[in-house]
């Protein structure tokens, strides 16, 4: 039986003072694969976790596995660029990107860990003038959800953010910009930790090392997994896989409206206080950079999709290239800023840009996918409505729309409007 | 991946080149052809344009695992 978990306060930061390093205990312990359960999930990314919790806590399913073929957090929960906000368009997806971001302002203490969640805001720049009549739409829209949106012009954004000195002369001058106030940053490495110390907590078996290399059926019922530690048992299946979706696609027989793309970030050498907010840009025919600073210093940025479907986790140049000089174009001041670390997630991504939480294949095998290059500001509500999927058979109101159907039926979630690609041309 | 070879205008940055989408389609009704896609780990068929170059269509053979390139064609070129 592993041992109890600590409950993190600042008396147990003073019994550990004088107990020594031994008081504390793994976060969450290494269990042994039993054969047979009542879900198993594959994928101990931050979705897999976090459905895995709610199932344990709000229904009391007991015997929950999370199967990781890796580790966790080496898929891309530990790999984002740590962003969350709620500011989409379309109904469908603010009022779920909203149900989670209001979650992150309450997940520290549901979890007893310290997830970072920083709001710190989030402003999508225009760099034209014709890119703010499509902001206010999508600010007026979210306003008329009860979700915070302020457009602001260039002599408020001046004022609100002086490092950006607006009226600087540069290749894309600025216009104006959107900014969500709630949004901001939750430290990912937290999240992923903290699910599976909870989920643990409640007697989850988290299984490193374990890949589900099939699925066993009999009479269109799921019956259980292969995996590399040999066969599991299974009432139900869930497979959050996310940049491996397309696998699971092959594993099942079906094909799915997703292909596989890197993206790809990037952190700069620590430098002082600079930028306490997340500023977004998207350059016209050129790429996008969006960037934040650490707690440490760094500048962690990112932008678009390399642009192909890949599986290598390592990035193109060019990609690096046009984020580094959209910073530097936002901010001429970083020029001489040294980039430290670079690397790559694979992505999910969906043909409308919007998830899939649904049935697959079979009654009882469930897909949590489709996350793109979004999926991490979504965790908590993910993991909540998948839960309730899960146990009970039916979608929550808030993922009736994450249908797979959706797309036989046309009822597409197609934020951007790019049409049935990942990527434009 | 850093270039592509186009038949016409030789090795150019990859930044030249746009993908578009994965050969075959995932069957012959809208929605296979339009939205499903078969995914491909080590040998991906592929459309590409060399869209800021010559602006020729191509066809590609990569494996998305490692990211070879192993075959690159004109669009309608007969290939062995
Ligand atoms: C560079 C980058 C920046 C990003 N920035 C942001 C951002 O700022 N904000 C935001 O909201 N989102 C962002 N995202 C997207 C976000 O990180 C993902 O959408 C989200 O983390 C995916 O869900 P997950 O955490 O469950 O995935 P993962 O952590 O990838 O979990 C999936 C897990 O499944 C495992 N797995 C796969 N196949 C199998 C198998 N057969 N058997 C067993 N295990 C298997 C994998 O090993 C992996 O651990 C970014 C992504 C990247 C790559
Ligand atoms: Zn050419």
């Amino acid at each position: 039986m592993p041992l109890a978990r600590r409950h993190y306060s600042a008396l147990a930061l003073l019994r550990a003072r004088w107990a020594g390093s031994r008081y504390w205990r793994p976060l969450w312990t290494g269990r042994t694969l039993k054969d047979h359960y009542d879900v198993v999930i594959v994928g101990a990314g931050g979705h897999g976790l976090a459905t895995a919790y709610h199932l344990a806590r709000d229904h009391g399913i007991k015997r929950i596995a999370i199967l990781e073929k890796r580790l966790v957090g080496y898929g891309n929960v530990g790999r984002n660029t740590t962003i969350v906000r709620s500011n989409y368009l379309l109904p469908e997806n603010h009022y779920f990107y909203e149900d989670a971001l209001r979650r992150w302002g309450t997940l520290s203490r549901d979890l007893n860990y310290n997830v970072m969640y920083s709001p710190r805001g989030v402003v999508d720049l225009a760099v034209s003038e014709d890119e703010i009549p499509a902001m206010a739409r999508r600010g007026n829209a979210l306003r008329l959800a009860g979700i915070d949106a302020e457009l602001l012009d260039v002599a408020a954004l001046e004022r609100a953010y002086p490092q950006l000195a607006p009226r600087r002369v540069r290749r894309f001058p600025l216009a104006g910009a959107l900014v969500q106030a709630r949004g901001g940053t939750v430290r990912h490495d937290a999240v992923a930790w903290g699910y599976a110390r909870a989920a643990s907590a409640l007697g989850v078996d988290i299984i490193e090392d374990c890949e589900v290399t099939g699925v066993r059926s009999h009479a269109d019922v799921a019956e259980g997994v292969e995996t590399t530690r040999g066969y599991v048992r299974a009432e139900r299946i869930l497979f959050a896989t996310a940049g491996h979706t397309g696998m699971i696609g092959t594993m099942l027989g079906v094909p799915l409206p997703i292909e596989t793309h890197l993206l790809q970030a990037m952190v700069s050498e620590p430098i002082k206080p600079f930028l306490d907010t997340v500023m977004v840009s998207v350059f016209p025919g050129h790429g996008e950079t969006y960037l934040s600073q650490s707690d440490r210093g760094g500048l962690v940025m990112g932008g678009h999709l390399d642009g192909f479907p890949s599986y290598t986790r390592e990035g193109t140049w060019d990609r690096m290239q046009d984020v580094v000089a959209g910073a530097v174009d936002l901010f001429p001041q970083l020029a001489g800023v040294k980039i430290v670390r670079q690397w790559a997630g694979t992505n999910d991504m969906t043909m409308d840009g919007s998830p899939i939480i649904d049935r697959c294949r079979y009654d009882n095998v469930f897909l949590n996918a489709g996350w793109c290059y979004g999926g991490f500001k979504t965790i908590p509500a993910s993991g909540a409505a998948c839960a309730t999927l899960v146990a009970t058979g039916t979608a929550p109101d808030l993922i009736k729309g994450y249908a797979l159907s959706r797309f036989a039926t046309g009822h597409l979630l197609d934020e951007p409007g790019y049409g049935p690609f990942p990527v434009r041309l | 991946m850093t270039s592509l070879s186009c038949p016409f205008c030789g090795v150019r940055e990859l930044a030249e080149f746009a993908f578009h989408k994965t050969l075959p389609n995932a069957g012959d009704d809208p929605l296979s052809a339009v939205y499903l896609r078969i995914n491909q780990v080590d040998d991906s068929h592929e459309y590409w344009q060399h869209v800021r170059g010559c602006r020729a269509w191509l066809k590609a053979r990569r494996n998305p695992s490692t990211g070879e390139v192993l075959e690159m064609n004109l669009l309608g070129a007969v290939t062995s």
